[in-house]
């Protein structure tokens, strides 16, 4: 009856048994981070609202001023920042948008709206810094107006939601 | 020692050993196919499909994997999608479910769930101006 009973043996056996267990725990554990996924998404969203084929659209620039700006932004690209209320989320805020129109050629806001911020102004100073942060991602886009004046536009995007997407 | 008795504890020492490892493979085994990780898994690739989505786009899922682990006496659907929260849930049991926002503006409405998703396993979205 010495192997039966042998501590040893079943002590490893245990050890062995408490580190898959504890492996597959965290594995499946971990949440998906869907968050660089989200964030790139965002600024793709962005991006096809300022472009269209090229062209900024009417809703943009109307051929004389720049009609978007900080209130209508989230309309105009139909976006919506609301999220469930999970650990406060919705007062937080998860998302942070930022977007600035340049002019292309010297690379000056002048005569230009100011830059449009919009979301948890927080999360713009956190960006990528871990994984218990925001992810952002950040983009450059090139567009003309309909007299084919070239404009570069910035945007940023961050994604906060870390308690669904990080232990 | 009897030849006997040798016998008897090497198939005692096996069948231990042998009922140790089953359990350790179930425990593995239900954790991956647990419908917590399907719940989780869908409602994220679903907000993130609708973020992509653009107005007029009809959206066909396979959920194959999520049908198959979910309880076997939970019948409802088990995709909802609040347009007004901006909220995908999936539900796979009773006592659970997962849920999960989305930022694209748009009116999502699933078409035919119970048929689609029982039968085919495929959840179909259509993607109208919100």
């Amino acid at each position: 009856m010495d192997k039966i009973i042998s501590i040893y043996w079943f002590t490893v056996l245990f050890l062995i048994t408490g580190a898959i267990v504890y492996m597959v725990a965290i594995f499946y554990g971990e949440p998906f981070d869907v968050r660089d996924a989200e964030s790139h998404l965002l600024n793709v969203q962005i991006a096809d609202c300022f472009s269209r084929g090229g062209y900024l659209p009417q809703v943009i620039f109307d051929g004389e001023n720049f009609l978007i700006n900080r209130e209508n932004l989230l309309d105009t690209c139909k976006l919506s920042f609301v999220t469930e209320d999970f650990s406060n989320w919705n007062e937080q805020g998860q998302y942070y948008l930022e977007v600035e129109i340049l002019d292309f050629d010297t690379k000056s806001p002048f005569e230009l709206p100011p830059p449009i911020r919009i979301g948890n102004f927080n999360l713009r100073e956190l960006c990528n810094l871990g994984k218990r942060f925001p992810k952002c991602e950040s983009q450059k886009i090139y567009v003309l107006d309909k007299n084919n004046f070239p404009y570069q536009i910035n945007i940023l995007s961050a994604v906060r939601k870390v308690e669904k997407n990080v232990i | 020692m009897k030849r006997g008795d040798i016998l008897t504890e090497n198939i005692i020492f096996i069948i231990l050993n042998l009922v140790f490892l089953s359990i350790l493979f179930l425990f593995v085994f239900s954790k991956m196919g647990s419908p917590a990780i399907f719940e989780e898994k869908y409602s994220k690739q679903i907000a993130l499909i609708i973020d992509a989505a653009k107005p007029g786009m009809e959206i066909t899922l396979d959920m194959e994997d999520a049908v198959k682990s979910k309880d076997d006496n939970f019948a409802q659907n088990l995709v909802f999608i609040d347009n007004e929260k901006n909220l995908v849930l999936v539900k796979l049991r009773e006592r659970g479910g997962y849920y999960y926002s989305f930022f694209n503006d748009v009116n999502v409405s699933i078409v035919e769930q119970e048929h689609n998703l029982l039968k085919k396993n495929k959840l179909v979205l259509e993607i109208t101006d919100g």
